[in-house]
Formats: C-alpha cells, structure tokens, sequence
C-alpha cells in the first residue's frame, strides 16, 4: 500500500509516494537524497538516524514516514548556514570530537534540539549524549566539545 | 587558489582535520550514501544450524512470483566460483581456502545463497520463501566441547577439532626446568571473550557490472581494496584488470572489514550474471552474529620468580577459537599473542605454545590489539597475582624486572626487537599520574588503582620477515606524489582512512617537506584504479607509520627537483635558492619566481634536466627494516560496588610514545577511541551463544553492550617521543595501543580495590554477575 506524504525537510517542502511501512529515515536518504542522516542499527538503539520532527528528537529508523506526514523534519544537512559551519560542528571538529563521522550527524541532531531546549552542557551529556553510540571516539572529544561550545554559548549570553 | 595563512611546519602540529566539514554538514560517502539509482538489491540467505549438510535449497516458490531476479544457491556458487585464498596459517593446518559455495555449514549465520530483488524489503519477502534443507549434524560450542573426548568433529577427516599448534620462544623442556627450581610459581588460567568489531557502519557493497567493458567495480565497506580485487577476481575467475574496488568514507572497521567474505563475493557474481548493479547492505543483527569476530582464547599461565622477586620465566599455553574455518588472518591474532608475550619486561626464559581449535561459531580474525591486549591481560594478571601472592608492591615488582632503557634495542626470548625508548620512565610517570588520582573507599563501595605498562608491534612488517614465516602478505607501502599544472598537490598512497584522519596527517607532511600551504594538497586513498598497491593497508598501527615513511622520501625527492627547475629559470646556483610563502626566491639576484610558475613550466618540459624524467610526480615505495616498538603504560581508578558487582571506572591516564607525532590532536583521539574499546573488553561486551542451538544470543545492541559516554571516564594522554630509528620521519605506529593494555589495567585496580576476589579475576568481561559471584564468596561482599 502506497501514499503520499507531505514533509517539510530542513525548510524545504517535499511530497514523496511512500509504502506504509517504510521508515522515516529511508525516505530521506534514498527518496529525498539527504544521506547526511545515517543508519547503524535499525533497532532504535545507536541513534545515528536521529532527526527533529517539528523540534522533538526523534530515531527515523523507529518512526514510520506515514506518521510524519506533515511534520516538519531537520537533518544535519540543515545546521550548516551558507556554507560556514554552525558553532557547534565547529566544536566538534575543533576538538576532534569525530573520527569515522558515521555517528555524527545522529549526535548533532540531538545537540541541536538539547541547545534550544536550554539544557546544561552536564545534562546534555547525561541525558542526551547517553543516547548515541560512538565507536571511535570514546566520547571523550564528544564531552569537550559539548563544553567547549556551551561555554562559549554562556559567555555570549 | 588562494594564499592562505596556513604555514609551515606542519609535522607535530595539533591540527583540526582538513576532512571533517563535509562529515559535519553530511556529506560523508558512505557505501549507503551512493546513489544506488537502478541498484537491484540483495538480501543474503544463512544457515539457521550451527552444524549440518545441506541437502537442497529450494527456490521454486521464490522464483514462481516472478518478483525475484536472481536466486543463487550453494549448486551456482559452486559451478561458478573459486575459494577465497587464507594468508596466515599455523603447522598442521589443512585448510589454506574460504569456500564461497557452502555444502556443510559449520555456524548460523554463515552464508549459503543470495536473493536479489528489486527493493530490499521484495528481496527480505523473497527470502522467506526460499527452502534451505539442511540434515543437521551435532555442534561443538566453545573450546571445551571442542576439544572433548569424543567431540563431533568439524572436518572428520582430520581427526580433531584442532587446526594446528605452533611454539615461539623457549622449548617446553627448558621452560619445565626453571618453574621447577624456581623460588615462587604463579599459575593462572586466563580468559578472553569473544567481541564484535560493532563499527557504526555495518559491511555493504555496490557492484556494477558493465557488459560492454567487462569491467566490474565494486565500492565496498572494506579496509583492504587491493585485497578485496585481487580476492574478488579469484573468487569469481576474472582478470584481476577487470576488477576495480573502491573503499568510499569508512563508518569505522578495527579489522572487521580487511578481507573478502562469501556473502560479498556473491553479490559481486549477481552483478556479473545480471549486468546490473546490486547493492547489500548487512544489517546490525548480521553484523553482530555472521560478520568474522575478534578474540576468544584461553591460556594456562606460569611465572616464576627467584627470592628477589626477578622474573625467571614466563610460559603459556593458548588456546584459540578460530571457528568454523581459518580465513584470511586465521590464527594470526592467537600467534602474536604467543609471540608478543613478554611485553616490556626481562624474563631469562620465555615461551608459549599456541593452539589453534575449530568450533561451530564465526569465524574469528584480526581485531584492534591483535594478540597483543591477550598478551597483556595474561601478563599483566600474572604480575599482579605474583606480587599479591609474595608480599611485594606491584609498581616495585613491574620496575624491577622493566627492560631498562640502556638495554635497548633489545631482542625477546621470542624474538621480536624492540628498538627504542624508556619504558620505566613511562611506567614512573604513569605511577605518579596514579598518586594524584587515587580516591577513598566508601562502605559499600571500594576504590582502587593500577598501572600496567605495555609495548605495541607497529608498523607491521617487513616483507622480508613476512616470506621468513610464509605469511602471503606484502609489507611495504608504497606513495605517490603529483604536483599538478596550478601548484597543488596530490598524494595518492596505498594505505586507506578508516576515521583514523590519515587524510589530514599525510597532508601535513606533504605540505611540511614541500614548503606549500595545506590547503593546496589533496590526499586521494582507496580506489584501486589509482591508489598504489598495498596489501595490509590501515591495518596493525601502520598507515601512517609506513606510508608516511614513504611520503617523506617522495616529498623530499619532489622538493630537490623544484628547487633544480627553480635555479634554471631563476639562473641561480640551486643551494643559493629558497623557498618562502610559495615563492623561489634568489637573494643574490633578486629574481623570485611563484611555485605555480615553476611547476607550470615544468610539466611543460622547460628546464629539465633529464629527458626521461618530466612530469611532476615521485613514487616511492618503502619496505621497513624493521618492526619498530611503541609502548605505553596506562592507569585506571576504579570502584566496585559491594552490593551489586558493579564496576565504574573513574579516571584513566596513559602514558605514551609513539615516536614522532604528525597531529598529536589525532594521535590523541586514536589512543582514546582504543581506550573506550579496551573498556568494553573489560565491563561489557560479549558474545554469547545459546549452547544447545548455537545461535547467537547477542543479536542487537541491547545484548551486546558496547560502551556509552557514561562508561568512558576522563581519559588523560600524556606523550613522549622517542623517534623511531628504522622508520624515516621517527614515526611509530598507535592505532592499536589504546586497546591493548586496558583490560588488565582495570581488573588490576579491580584487585587493588578488593584484593579478596583478586584470584578470581580471570576472565573478562568482568560483568556485575561475574563480579557479583566473586564477592559473594568473600569477606567483603558478606559485610
Ligand atoms: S539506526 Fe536508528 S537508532 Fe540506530
Ligand atoms: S566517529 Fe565513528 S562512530 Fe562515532
């Protein structure tokens, strides 16, 4: 059974045909072409497929394209501003909180929404980071970065 | 192309990496992330038994929808294609091949057909309907049952279960005759689990055939693109010419994705019999329990030590789960174990024999620390047992019996030499780290510390040691450098980037021995139509190590020839020309030319002085001499909780040198992402087996527990440098050194905190159950 679903993806409105059971993060990487958002596990565990759905981080291997229908979608093909880096993916590479990059959009997707939910830089790596896994990094790049950012952030008010 | 204030030197600077943006705003090319327009998919067809015959495989209903473009069975795999080649193996091991063609399956999991289809979710509905009749056969799991009197055999034809033994060091006799007479003997039995690589990204591959060129290409999820061709056309009868691989942005591999697999190979040969592309990408659940595993071995271990506490003599013998047959690394990781027993310490006689033994479970390989962190863990347990056991301080111990470093370059009982450094001056530093950091025990939960030291095989190996053991791998690397028309620079090397930012650190040595800004070299690794031959690529700590050897001989050729074509067309006497902000410039004469002018005249031929020697490029290939040593010593605080078994690691710090450091920002990350590796071997992680089925019981990430942020404590890295004799640059390799000392490193500062169940920490992962029984039989727990 096939439908169309009506998304607005990083400000852009698209309309793709869609199967009922096709997950929202297949839609984006293979109808969309927006391959920034990765897959590891399919099982809702490692969060690299994590996108905002009208703001609310969410794992688009778990959710289905059908029930974004009309949602607004963010994908870290959205962060970046006319091609400088947002202040936080400059963190990350500054503090080499990155090594293979497979888990990195995932991640900062969730530090996007934990910024604007105006968590701390401790929570933020309690609540938010616990829910990503890195294989290459040991996170520790991940938690100087986040600090790094947040403070930077504070100082700016 | 723009001047840019990215000047030189560049070798040892902590630099961000040139790379990350386009990771960061995702455009990473991951094998997933090409477009696959008008890609069939394929969904691979796996033994659901640990042991039997496959009678039939029966794709009558598949085929009858008429969904279903292609089914292959064990019957085409066999008619159509060749064994995969196995490179390391141990005396007395029959088996030198992979078969592609399953008629016996030997673990659930491992691949007997293909079915492709126009969608992946057709494909996965396709499958279901495929019969496999499989007359099953009793299983042996683990390496008891192995081993068992009566045990079912794997191959009965060979008449056990064990593939093959090898010894290294001193023999049996002369080991036995020193424990005898020795003033104390600690004896151990040492476990290692069996872990998965888990990389983020899973195996995939895109093949294409094109029926016009007879050419197929092929990008994978590989560390190993040459290997992979070279496997690829045997297995499928081509002309290595006709194969190109090409390995896109790597989501991470730690050895799990440095050789062909059946399940690859035939969704090549799909693509071949269709003329179409087909795509497969493994999911988690196949990673996790039919992808090629790490480690799984058990030693029974002796130290003797005279009445001054000196290390007399170490001995072991390994045993090792190799699985349902050998592949290409086969018993590798068991036989450095053996070899690399000793580690950084002095023992008068030394030696291990290694045992090799089949089980109806995945096959296991090469996993970063390769033998090494198994070494360490029975070493270093040892150590520790010894010292508790005679009364003696375990940093007093370790120093006393450190090879000093006046001693160095010093040759092992097992023969490896180590080349350089101080490796008590690393294990000082590390125990000072240690007092700092050390916290008090609560009620119910006790703190505790350790350092261990340790040394790490890098830059493996000289090809000359490789024909020496009949090891079918190369070990030299090979680079090229191109300086183009407008001035920029290409590298082009064997070696492949796996996260470890090899990209950014062949950069900075370009740029640094060519005098241009970064910003004006591109670094071009992993396809085989352009990418210098290499057999072990980014694998054993040796990427940079070697390849960075080798670029700084072709750099520094590449350099001479600019400044000769500089001096003709500056008419200057060449040692009277520098270099500065990408000008030549003749001080004497006050003429200055830009280096793009140079390099533009120079692919024009003007000012050349050789006729055969024109176009602005320089190979050179380098074999090492010699392995060159890293070594490292690392510390863990830890607690342990009473009531539950639970152990939290709450700071780390390590010590280490690794030579000459390129990016020690990079070289950081590399120590600290083994690190978190060596902490999942320690707490969390392993595959588990349901003992009667033989399936996996580990099939996703809430069973098997890799570490999250919470488990990674701080981890502080502190370096020295002690540059490398054998290598040019004094580069050592470090991709493997995170890993290897941690496991004991923990369950040392474990028996620091509660030196009651010190004896029983013999396995690992030392998991709040495993811990729990132990300190329900003792003092501590009871109270
Ligand atoms: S892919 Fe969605 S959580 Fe892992
Ligand atoms: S950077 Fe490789 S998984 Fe996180």
């Amino acid at each position: 059974m096939t439908r169309a679903v009506s998304l607005v993806v990083n400000g852009r409105p698209y309309t793709a045909e869609t199967e009922d059971r096709t997950p929202l993060c297949d839609v984006l990487r293979h109808r969309l072409r927006l391959t920034g958002t990765h897959v590891g596990c399919e099982q809702g565990v490692c969060g690299a497929c994590t996108v905002l759905v009208d703001g609310e981080p969410v794992r688009s291997c778990l959710m289905l394209a059908v029930q974004a229908d009309g949602c607004r979608i963010e994908t870290v093909e959205g962060l970046a501003t006319e091609g400088a880096l947002a202040p936080m993916q400059q963190a990350l590479m500054a503090e080499h909180g990155l090594q293979c990059g497979f888990c990195t959009p995932g991640v900062l997707m969730s530090l996007a929404y934990a910024e604007r939910a105006r968590l701390t830089a401790e929570e933020t790596v309690s609540e938010v980071l616990a829910g990503h896994l890195c294989r290459c990094t040991g996170y520790v790049g991940i938690r100087r970065a986040i600090e790094r950012h947040w403070k930077t952030e504070e100082a700016a008010g | 192309m723009s001047r840019t204030d990215h000047a030189g030197p560049f070798i040892g600077r902590s630099m961000p990496r040139i790379h990350d943006p386009r990771l960061l705003v995702g455009h990473g090319r991951f094998v997933d992330d090409i477009d696959d327009s008008g890609a069939l998919h394929a969904v691979v067809l796996r033994s659901p038994v640990p042991h039997g015959h496959i009678v039939a495989v029966d794709c009558a209903a598949a085929l009858a929808c008429g969904r279903a473009l292609l089914v292959l069975g064990p019957d085409d795999l066999e008619l159509l294609t060749d064994e995969l080649p196995t490179a390391w193996r141990i005396p007395g091991q029959r088996a030198r091949t992979v078969a592609v063609a399953a008629r016996t399956v030997r673990y659930v999991g491992q691949p007997v057909g293909l079915v492709v289809a126009s969608s992946r979710a057709e494909a996965e509905g396709l499958a279901e309907l495929v019969r496999i009749d499989i007359e099953p056969l009793p299983a042996v799991l683990g390496l008891d049952a192995a081993l068992a009197e009566g045990a079912p055999l794997l191959y009965p034809e060979d008449g056990t279960n064990v593939v093959g033994e090898i010894h290294f060091g001193d023999a049996p006799q002369e080991l036995e005759r020193v424990m005898a007479s020795a003033a104390h003997v600690v004896e151990r039995e040492l476990t290692i689990q069996r872990v998965c690589h888990s990389p983020m990204e899973p195996r995939g591959l895109l093949a294409e055939w094109i029926p016009a060129t007879r050419r197929l290409t092929v990008w994978s999820s590989t560390q190993s693109p040459h290997v992979v061709r070279q496997e690829l056309a045997t297995a499928l009868r081509l002309r290595v010419d006709q194969v190109r691989v090409v390995a896109p942005d790597i989501g991470g591999s730690f050895g799990g994705k440095v050789t062909t697999y059946a399940d690859e190979v035939m969704v090549c040969l799909a693509a071949v019999s269709l003329g179409r592309r087909v795509k497969w990408i493994e999911d988690r659940t196949e990673n996790l329990t039919a992808s090629y595993q790490g480690r799984g071995q058990r030693a029974r271990a002796r130290l003797a030590l005279d009445g001054s506490g000196r290390f007399l003599a170490l001995s072991a013998h390994i045993t090792g789960d190799l699985g349902a047959f050998p592949i290409q690394a086969g018993t590798g990781p068991f036989q450095v174990t053996g070899l690399a027993l000793e580690g950084p310490y002095r023992f008068e006689r030394a030696g291990a024999t290694v045992t090799a033994v089949h089980t109806n479970t995945v096959p296991t390989g090469a996993y970063r620390g390769y033998g090494m962190q198994e070494a360490a863990w029975i070493r270093e347990r040892l150590i520790e047992e010894a010292a508790r056991e005679t009364g003696r301080d375990p940093l007093e111990l370790r120093l006393l019996n450190l090879i000093q470093a006046e001693e160095l370059p010093y040759t092992t009982r097992t023969g490896l030499g180590y080349d350089s450094g101080d490796y008590p001056a690393a294990l000082r530093r590390a125990a000072a780290l240690a007092e700092e950091r050390a916290r008090p025990s609560g009620d119910s939960v006790r703190r505790g510390v350790a350092v261990t030291p340790s040394v790490e095989i890098t830059g493996f190996a000289p090809s000359a040691l490789l024909e020496m053991f009949q090891i079918d791998w190369s070990g030299w690397e090979s680079v090229r450098v191109r300086v183009s028309q407008d001035g920029t620079v290409t590298v082009f090397a064997g070696v492949i980037a796996i996260g470890q930012g090899i990209e950014t650190t062949l950069a900075q040595i370009v740029a640094d021995r060519l005098g241009v800004p970064i910003d004006w070299v591109a670094v071009e690794l992993g396809d085989t139509d352009t990418a210098p031959y290499s057999d072990l690529t980014s694998q054993a700590s040796r990427s940079l190590t070697l390849a960075g050897a080798a670029l700084m001989q072709a750099a520094d050729r590449m350099r001479e020839r600019m400044f000769e074509l500089a001096a003709y067309h500056l008419k200057a006497p060449r040692e009277e020309v520098v270099l500065e902000g990408a000008e030549f410039r003749w001080p004497a004469g006050r003429t200055s030319l830009a280096w793009q002018e140079v390099t533009s005249r120079g692919w024009k031929g003007w000012g050349r002085s050789e006729p055969g020697r024109i176009r602005l490029e320089e190979t050179a290939d380098f074999d090492p001499p010699a392995i060159t040593f890293s070594y490292s010593a690392h510390g863990a605080a830890v607690s342990v909780d009473l009531e539950t078994g639970e152990i939290a690691v709450e700071d780390y710090w390590t010590v280490n040198d690794s030579g000459v450091l390129v990016n020690p920002l990079i070289a950081e990350g590399q120590i600290i992402g083994g690190v978190a590796q060596g902490l999942g071997i320690a707490l969390t992680e392993e595959v588990v087996h349901d003992p009667v089925t033989g399936h996996s019981l580990t099939t996703g990430f809430t069973e098997y527990i890799l570490p999250a942020s919470a488990d990674v404590p701080p981890v502080t890295v502190e370096h020295r440098s002690t540059p490398s004799a054998v290598i040019p640059g004094g580069f050592k390799g470090l991709g493997e050194g995170g890993v290897i000392p941690g496991p004991a490193t923990v369950a040392n500062a474990v028996a620091a905190a509660v030196p009651d169940i010190a004896e029983c920490l013999t396995a690992t992962p030392l998991s709040p159950a495993r811990v729990w029984d132990a300190l329900s039989a003792t003092e501590a727990g009871r109270a």
